[in-house]
């Protein structure tokens, strides 16, 4: 999940921001995002599970 | 009013064709149409992100749907394997073993190989927007 989440996080700040500064920042924040969104709604269909 | 000279009209077909020859050349190799166009920071984020997604794919044995698939998921997952570009023949070199969809690995490298395409077809659309003059 964190390398198909780096991945993708890179694609985005790069079509998204123009600078190295704010590719990096925006690449940082969205990898952030995606693995919490992941955790988040794996914790959520945790109960559906059993 | 006068017509326009056949130098001009030549320039302006080739103005037009560039674009979708630039798209085709990030299609086939991703990267490849930012690097013509000299953007080096895209060429290189689009080469090393969409590589990137199909190697790993390829190294968890995921699958690569065919183009004869039955079932609608597998068309689906053929078209978004195809938008790889170079990278759809790339099994026969790193997957030496198969695919191997009984493990959860496999099945995860399936959603790579398909991600690699999906983001090159993001890299495609970005190279012709740029190339239009669409993007700067």
């Amino acid at each position: 999940m964190v390398v198909f989440a780096l991945l993708v996080s890179i694609v985005l700040a790069g079509l998204a921001r123009r600078t190295a500064a704010e590719r990096i920042r925006y690449a940082l924040w969205t990898l952030l995002a995606f693995l919490l969104v992941g955790v988040g709604i794996a914790w959520l269909m945790y109960p559906f599970s059993r | 009013m006068a017509s326009e000279s056949p130098s001009i009209e030549h320039s302006q077909k080739v103005n037009a064709a560039r674009p979708i020859f630039l798209a085709l050349a990030a299609w086939i190799v991703p990267g490849l149409g930012h690097l013509l166009q000299r953007r080096w920071g895209r060429a290189l984020i689009f080469f090393v992100a969409a590589g990137g997604l199909a190697v790993v794919g390829y190294a968890m044995r995921g699958e690569v749907f065919t183009p004869l698939s039955s079932d609608p998921f597998g068309a689906l997952g053929f078209l978004a394997d195809a938008c790889s570009g170079v990278s759809y023949f790339l099994p026969r070199f790193l997957e030496a073993a198969g695919p191997d969809i009984s493990r959860a690995a496999g099945d995860y490298g399936t959603r790579f190989i398909a991600a690699a395409g999906i983001v090159n077809l993001l890299g495609v659309l970005d190279a012709y927007a740029i190339a239009s003059r669409r993007r700067s």
